[in-house]
């Protein structure tokens, strides 16, 4: 009849959604309404001549019973189908807590699981997947990027190939470049505040396509040699160094030892090219070579209706110019790919698009991490059906089909698996948190287009994840029992017609418990060895010394320094020593070192002689990384500094401290474990290849260095050991200095910055702070880690003693009547114990048999050692005794039912 | 015939709304007996609304802002939900009770022809 209008039908909809939620009040309005209706009806039959109960019975007949009448009401004033789903879901909830165990133990395991594949999924989400720019037609932001097939990395871009580019491309446009370099804002007071600065082309305007918040943006003449230096600002440096104010156009800021005028200030979200809040002109035609990123980018817009491929194709047709050294312009190629894949870490931009179907590959082996919680789930859930076969049956007979009760069922599990992911969510949420407080910590700030959070993708596929895990946990349960029970009438309730363990959940039980005892003893080794140097702490006073890299802002990092350079690095780096040990904060003279303790570059080493069983060893542990060190390069003064005594042997001589001095000294722990057996002093050790190509002082292809010293651990309980080389300070470049001073918080780094800017404007301090802060950044990575580990082995130890449990119970309510007339006829308890439980029992010790077979099997050939454990005597022994105890723990309860059966009324019962 | 039968019911539905906005529009805020009875009087007693469907159709219309109500209190003072037609009541009104003229002229044309 009505013309269908769509806002009015709306409305219903929604009035009829919002009525679902308030049954109550509208009942009661209705229930009034109706009976006002009765009642005026009786009154005009009364009025008619009838007595009170025909008038009664005839509004009855004329107009319709009130309750069925609210039933139509209800009908129309809520949505039926929602009504019946919110009924489930209240009952799926009442469940839950009625099978708390069941609930804790369940939920428990799943959020674990849901808590890794959010995360690995939100990785690849917001690193990989996403390279859409927040940007005006961000997806045509492009980069050029120079792929050096040969030594596998981004190489650095030719000016000559830059401005041929931009001269002579038609299918990419608005071609520009940049690079960060680090320069100092130099205060009125004198105070020099390092900062990263973005110099650009102007057309890096044009691509990003924002508008400046005031004056104007970089104009191609800014470029110029010779132009007025003009820097635009970021809008948070607007706020906190000129209070917002309009004013600040055409100020000077003072950046290193020049002025710049300050032309505009940009957006506060705007940080293009990466994450920049400074850019000044780029003169590019002063440059030699454009950086290779993340230090510097040539950038782009494709042309109106141009693509990816057609701008590739002319730019390999344009190709690169010949380079002037020999060995350059082999395997070099220019690729144009999507702006923010220029950033992913030395990858082929040919494997780039790879990474994408890696990542979902990833995320799916990942997501099938969730199928053992799951199925231990479901099984707990098959066997709680035992408990709930009346109910069951009962519905049946009052009518509810098959269908109807799989479903409740299934809804039961979806609110636990909805639970679960709601607070995997809240982990994972929490976890980007840290992680983004982590990276800002060390980098300041992001790049533009990454944001840590939770994005709608994350959020579709956590539901996904939660319906599809809810099918196995409940679907497959409820089919089964449903099977067995939901039968016409209640024959279902007969007791011989009960639920079997088929050998598909036997197997499972014998799997879980397996690989509880299997994988214990490696967790618990895993955990200790990820937490126990920071839960014991470092064995010195870290917070007493201070630390910084010399590094120098003229040195661009992908080309490295040259012989002019390096020079005057040296000479900085030595006036910046001399002058700082003349400073009476500090405790102890400055030692100099390629890496301060704890942090020095990784090498894989070899152990000369004993080849037998050096063989022995690489062939189960070198591919994990058994045979590797942190290796140091320092200077005489470092174990004078860290006051640290050598334990056997001797320290370095002085005229050792050179570069091709053979002597090594090692830790404490690299002798335990290379040397467990027999002495180190003497014994010879070599790095293998890798080591070699990354060109650190003391390591030359095929050398060999012998042991002439052992000294404590610095800092404590590192999980592998450290190499200490002797080099004399003017061979490390860039370098490390430490010292111990009680200042470390004062002004002391303030007043160092000044004094590194005093003897060179480009000598830079790069991560200046104390060696517990650098301790307690690590440990965070550590402490989330290790406490993975922990919780994780917690979910194995509850699941696999839920499941047993399970088991146990199983029996004993499968078995009641055969209990009841055992007990009847005088069976002794333990006898009784061991019938009943017999099956069951074997299942446990067939499980716990290949898991120890497994865990002897991991411990021999996969040492959690090998990948960060760390020895735990005694582990294997000790998890055993800990899943004995949870195994009787399980099935104390079980047995005590067994035990308490009352024949006479299990008897009655079973009729 | 399910499908017969549903056209049939959507038939009534639509027309009971009708008939329900047209006792409204001409008599003022009604509650749901006086509704009931003067459907049931305008009939001739051919049309006596069940509670089951005439409660429905006040709040379906209700839902859809055709009809507002209100709580009051009836000639012999019992308290009684009054309904009223809204002005996107009466443009409904309007709008069906024009196709419904046009569809009866069709109609009576039609059966005038045939016979």
């Amino acid at each position: 009849m009505m013309p269908a209008r769509i806002p009015a039908l709306l409305r219903e909809w929604l009035l009829r959604l919002l009525g679902t939620f308030r049954g109550r009040s509208l009942d009661a309005e209705f229930r009034e309404e109706l009976s006002c209706h009765v009642e005026l009806a009786e009154a005009r039959f009364r009025e008619q001549g009838y007595s009170a109960a025909e008038a009664a019975r005839l509004a009855r007949l004329r107009y319709g019973h009130a309750d069925n009448a609210l039933e139509d009401v209800r009908r129309q004033q809520g949505i039926p189908w929602f009504g019946t789903f919110t009924l489930d879901v209240k009952l799926g909830l009442r469940m839950l807590r009625k099978y708390l165990g069941l609930t804790l133990i369940g939920g428990f395991a799943m959020c674990i699981g849901f808590a890794i594949l959010l995360a690995v999924f939100s990785y690849f989400d917001i690193v990989i997947w996403s390279d859409t720019l927040p940007l005006d037609d961000g997806d045509g932001v492009v980069a050029i990027q120079v792929w050096d097939a040969q030594n596998g990395r981004r190489s650095e871009i030719g000016i000559d190939d830059f401005e041929r580019w931009r001269s002579s491309l038609h299918s990419i446009e608005d071609i520009g470049a940049f690079r960060t370099v680090e320069r100092g804002i130099v205060h009125d007071n004198g105070e020099i505040e390092p900062i990263p600065v973005a110099e650009i082309s102007a057309a890096g305007f044009d691509v990003a396509r924002v508008a400046p918040v005031i004056g104007r943006t970089l104009r191609a003449d800014d470029e110029r040699v010779g132009a007025e230096p003009v820097i635009l600002i970021g809008f948070d440096a607007w706020q906190s160094r000129f209070e917002g104010s309009d004013d600040v156009l055409g100020q000077a800021l003072r950046i290193n030892d020049r002025f710049h005028t300050v032309v505009g200030v940009m957006p506060r979200s705007f940080g293009f090219p990466i994450n920049h809040e400074f850019w000044v002109p780029l003169q590019a035609s002063a440059m030699e070579m454009i950086s290779a990123p993340p230090a510097g980018a040539v950038f782009a817009r494709l042309a109106p209706g141009g693509t990816l491929e057609q701008a590739q194709a002319e730019l390999t047709a344009t190709g690169l110019l010949p380079r002037e050294s020999s060995d350059d312009g082999e395997g070099l190629r220019p690729t144009v790919l999507p702006y923010a894949s220029n950033f992913v870490d030395d990858t082929d931009p040919n494997d780039l698009a790879d990474m994408a179907g890696v990542g979902r590959m990833v995320v799916f082996l990942v997501s099938l991490m969730l199928i053992p919680p799951c199925v231990n789930i479901a099984m707990l859930v098959f066997a709680r059906m035992v408990t709930r076969r009346e109910e069951i049956a009962v519905r049946t007979a009052l009518g509810a089909s098959r269908r109807r009760i799989v479903l409740q069922l299934y809804i039961e599990m979806l609110v636990l698996s909805t639970l679960a992911v709601v607070v995997a969510l809240l982990v994972v949420s929490g976890m980007l948190a840290v992680v983004k407080g982590l990276v800002l910590a060390d980098l300041g700030r992001l790049p533009f287009w990454i944001e840590p959070r939770l994005t709608l993708d994350t959020l579709l596929f956590a539901g996904l994840m939660a319906l599809t895990s809810a099918l196995v946990i409940g679907l497959i349960p409820a089919l089964s029992a449903t099977r067995s029970y939901a039968r016409p009438g209640l024959k279902s309730m007969d007791p011989r017609n009960r639920l079997r363990l088929g050998p598909v959940w036997s197997l499972l039980v014998m799997a879980q418990i397996a690989f509880a005892f299997a994988a214990l003893p490696s967790a618990v080794e895993l955990g200790w060895g990820t937490l126990r140097a920071h839960v014991l702490g470092p064995g010195f006073a870290a917070e007493r010394y201070l630390t910084t890299r010399l590094a120098f802002s003229d040195v661009d990092p992908s080309i490295g320094p040259d012989a002019e350079t390096l020079a005057r690095y040296d000479r900085a780096a030595g006036d910046f020593i001399r002058a700082l040990e003349t400073d009476p904060r500090l405790l102890s003279p400055v030692a100099a070192s390629s890496a301060v303790p704890g942090e020095g570059r990784w090498a894989r080493v070899r152990i000369e002689g004993d080849d037998a069983e050096q063989a022995l060893r690489i062939g189960s542990r070198i591919q994990l990384g058994q045979l590797a060190a942190r290796s140091i390069d320092i200077d005489d003064r470092y174990l004078e500094v860290f006051d640290i005594d050598v334990l056997a042997g001797r320290a370095f001589l002085p005229e050792e401290h050179r570069p091709d001095s053979g002597s090594v000294i090692v830790d404490a722990t690299l002798a335990r474990d290379y040397f467990p057996d027999s002495n180190p002093l003497g014994r010879r050790i070599a790095y293998a290849p890798d080591r070699v190509a990354a060109g650190t002082a003391g390591t030359v292809a095929e050398r060999w260095f012998e042991i002439i010293g052992v000294i404590p651990d610095r800092p404590a309980h590192p999980y592998r050991g450290s190499i200490y080389h002797p080099v004399d300070r003017e061979a490390l470049a860039p370098l490390s200095i430490s010292f111990r001073t009680d200042a470390a918080d004062g002004e002391l780094r303030q007043d160092l910055r000044e004094l590194a800017a005093r003897i060179d404007p480009a000598l830079e301090l790069q991560g200046l702070r104390t060696l517990k802060e650098i301790y307690d950044n690590q440990a965070i990575g550590n402490y989330i880690g290790g406490f993975a580990v922990i919780i994780t082995s917690l979910a194995v130890l509850a699941l696999a003693a839920a499941g047993l449990y399970a088991l146990m119970a199983f029996c004993v309510s499968q078995r009641r009547r055969e209990i009841a007339i055992r007990m009847a006829l005088g069976a002794r308890p333990h006898k009784l114990l061991r019938a009943v439980f017999r099956t069951a029992l074997r299942q446990v010790a067939v499980g716990a048999s290949a898991g120890l077979a497994l865990a002897i099997v991991l411990q021999t050939y996969l040492p959690a050692r090998a990948v960060g454990g760390l020895e735990v005597p005694g582990v294997v022994p000790g998890a055993i005794a800990l899943l004995v105890i949870i195994g009787l723990g399980a099935s104390l309860s079980p047995a005590r039912r067994a035990l308490r059966t009352d024949p006479t009324e299990c008897l009655n019962d079973s009729g | 015939m399910p499908n017969r039968e549903n056209s049939r019911a959507q038939f009534l539905r639509g027309t009971l709304d009708l008939m329900i906005l047209q006792s409204l529009a001409s008599m003022g805020a009604l509650h749901g007996y006086s509704i009931a009875a003067r459907l049931e009087q305008v009939s001739r007693g051919a049309l006596v609304p069940n509670m089951g469907t005439l409660y429905p159709g006040l709040m379906r219309l209700e839902q859809r802002g055709l009809i507002r109500s209100e709580w009051g209190v009836t000639e012999n003072q019992r308290k009684a939900r009054f309904y009223s037609i809204t002005a996107a009541g009466r443009r409904t009104l309007d709008a069906e009770k024009a196709d419904w003229d046009r569809m009866v002229t069709i109609m009576q044309a039609l059966f005038t022809e045939s016979s």
